[in-house]
């Protein structure tokens, strides 16, 4: 029955057309004229909110995609996703970690995830991030040790990098990307309903699940009006539109007005809920089931867990 | 202050994480008893909410922007309980969604933001605001520094979160595993970060949103606030109650640990071996000094640790619990002795023991 659902589904749900996902090139505030500006917060709040409705049709289209992820029970994928990135904690080898990484490209490859935009999306993010967190971790102020790039001397103290915090930063770094890259490859090969009910059949009480369920539906709802406020806000600015203190008020009076309709909206939704039939009780529909791939799948992470934590105990440190 | 997958170990994880399994039970518990059937859509929204209002981009002077977790906010609209749950709801759909913040560090990140953020600022705002009608602009004023100081406690917890990891996991040849900073580094650059922009950020967030209900829609601000007068003068000032002296005390309690930071000891208490007699002019400890402080030698937790000397921090610790534990039974037996007293007094005075009872 689930094979057969899922198809309807398939072939019901047609593919976002590619000109919808992608950054329109003349809008850009920098680049084509080589001239950057500041962007002001509205832009950034409404390119803000557009990204992340443009990662939720993107997301939906890979989920639909026929690869070796996709076909996975998403309980399975939860489970296994957890104990992977769990194992990549515990590894202290960056070797081990490197060939882990390169599962996750594997797996996004036989899952139809287009690598260039999986790269990007871990690595635009840890650079950024952890990266600039860690550069001073390599300096022997921070992480005492074996100095192998010197830098001088300091109050008669040799400085440089160490070899201790060089390793250090090196395992962060690729520790964090490791467990981003296998937390995005569930993000983006299970649709959010089927996460949901593998978490609901994973000891998640109901009553959780189905709030985590309706706050993520109503987040599309409540970002499409404040990106109605924010745009009618930006076409009624003639001038560039820097004066902090009034940006503040309206960010304020924004919120401050969402707050209100999300309130009228659990309301009405409330209401609607109760007119079906709501009791407070939640019911729910699942057809999950275990096919011998899950199964296969199961084993195979098992056997690598294992021997990825094995061969990093083996290799010491 | 989303901390990623990485930089704390799963040990730590694993324990923030428990320690939230009974407290999102113990909310949902609260929160149902007083919305009832209302509980998923009242809840859910909020969440939503909480979302949307962490994407927002808030102008902070010299043109940069900031975000705000608005976790005061939630507590102060929602009530305290529920915002635990809606901020905790928006952070799991942050980290499984968009990868922003770990998956196992959600515990981490939960009970950071989620539960120390919102019940901090929730408690100072309750306080700062006791005897102030709902539309007092002081009210607001009052919101906006319960959220200042809500993120920067907030902050404080993930900065000692990761400065305990090097201490505690590191390789043989001493390379940190996990996060690599030291709490000596981590508390000043989170403090720094959090106590000039992102507390700014907060702090102008959510004066800005309570300003803006009380002029606008004072109906939403009173969902929590059920039995506050809107406008005019409050009747009656009430006095501060017996439970913020526990707050107080227990918050003292809390940051007990940070004395393993500080170093070298206090001026007058050094024991005789440890004087700088040179410093003082001195040959000798004088006489007096030496034959009195070794006159008691029977401590229990001598030097606050275990005789053998091991584990200093653990026996430190365990030895403020231990101090603290002596203490509050001994509050306690004084504080049976003079009720038992003042009965006895009552008995004994005919007239009151006739008003008692007639």
């Amino acid at each position: 029955v689930s094979s057969r659902t899922d198809e309807l589904v398939r072939q019901a749900s047609s593919v976002t057309p590619e000109w919808l996902l992608q950054r329109e090139v003349a809008l850009c505030p920098c680049g084509c004229i080589g001239k950057r500006s500041k962007v002001s917060f509205i832009d950034k709040t409404i390119s803000g909110a557009s990204s992340v409705l443009r990662q939720a049709l993107f997301t939906d289209d890979i989920a639909t995609r026929r690869g070796l992820l996709q076909r996975l029970d998403p309980r399975v994928k939860t489970i296994t996703t957890l104990a992977i990135v769990i194992a990549a904690a515990l590894v202290r080898n960056i070797p081990v970690l490197v060939v882990l990484y390169a599962a996750a490209l594997l797996l996004a490859i036989t899952s139809k995830i287009p690598l260039g935009y999986f790269i990007k999306r871990v690595w635009l993010f840890v650079p950024i991030f952890t990266g600039i967190v860690v550069l001073p971790a390599t300096f022997s102020f921070v992480t005492h040790g074996h100095i192998v790039v010197p830098l001088g001397h300091w109050f008669g103290h040799r400085v440089g990098l160490t070899s201790q915090g060089l390793r250090s930063a090196g395992l962060i770094v690729i520790r964090v990307a490791t467990s981003i890259s296998f937390v995005v490859l569930l993000a983006l090969t299970t649709t959010w309903t089927r996460l949901l009910a593998a978490l609901r059949s994973m000891l998640v009480p109901r009553m959780f699940v189905l709030v985590l369920g309706m706050a993520y539906r109503y987040v599309f709802h409540l970002l499409g009006s404040v990106t109605d406020m924010y745009e009618a806000r930006k076409a009624r600015t003639v001038q560039a539109d820097n004066v902090v203190r009034s940006g503040r008020a309206f960010v304020s009076a924004t919120a401050g007005t969402m707050f209100g309709k999300a309130h009228a909206m659990s309301e009405e939704v409330y209401q609607a809920m109760v007119s079906r039939g709501y009791t407070c009780q939640a019911q729910t529909f699942s057809a999950f089931r275990i096919r011998a791939i899950d199964v296969a799948w199961i084993a195979c992470c098992a056997l690598s867990i294992v021997l990825v934590v094995g061969v990093d105990r083996a290799i010491g440190r | 202050v989303h901390i990623p997958d990485g930089y704390l170990s799963p040990s730590t994880c694993g324990t923030l994480g428990a320690a939230m399994v009974p407290i999102w039970a113990t909310a949902g518990r609260r929160v149902r008893k007083v919305v009832k059937s209302r509980y998923v859509p009242y809840v859910a929204l909020g969440a939503s909410f909480s979302f949307i209002v962490m994407m927002f981009n808030i102008p902070v002077p010299d043109g940069t922007t900031a975000h705000g977790v608005a976790g005061t906010l939630s507590a102060i609209l929602l009530g305290p309980w529920a915002a635990l749950i809606a901020v905790s709801v928006a952070l799991i759909i942050q980290a499984l969604f968009f990868g922003d913040g770990g998956v196992l560090a959600i515990g981490a990140n939960c009970f950071n933001m989620a539960l120390v953020l919102p019940f901090v600022g929730y408690a100072v705002y309750r306080l700062l605001s006791r005897n102030m009608t709902l539309t007092n602009p002081r009210r607001a004023l009052a919101a906006g520094i319960a959220s200042y100081i809500g993120i920067n406690v907030a902050a404080m917890c993930a900065a000692i979160e990761f400065g305990i990891q090097p201490d505690l996991f590191k390789a043989a040849d001493g390379t940190p595993l996990y996060a690599p900073f030291h709490m000596s580094q981590t508390v000043p650059a989170m403090a720094l970060a959090h106590l000039t922009v992102a507390g700014l950020a907060e702090f102008a967030l959510t004066f800005g949103v309570i300003a803006y209900l009380q002029r606008a829609n004072v109906p939403v601000l009173r969902i929590n606030h059920p039995d506050v007068q809107v406008d005019g003068v409050m009747p009656e000032r009430r006095p501060l109650g017996w439970r913020w002296a526990f707050v107080g005390l227990g918050v003292l309690a809390v940051l007990t640990p940070l004395g393993l930071l500080a170093p070298g000891g206090a001026f007058g208490e050094d024991t005789p071996a440890n004087l700088d007699l040179g410093k003082y002019n001195l040959q000798a400890v004088p006489t007096g000094l030496a034959r009195w402080s070794a006159f008691w030698d029977h401590a229990v937790l001598g030097g606050y640790g275990f005789d053998s000397g091991e584990h200093p921090n653990i026996s430190y610790i365990l030895s403020a619990v231990i101090g603290m534990a002596v203490i509050a039974v001994g509050v306690y037996a004084v504080f049976l002795v003079v009720r038992f007293i003042n009965r006895l007094r009552n008995n004994d005075d005919p007239t009151r023991a006739a008003s008692a009872s007639p």
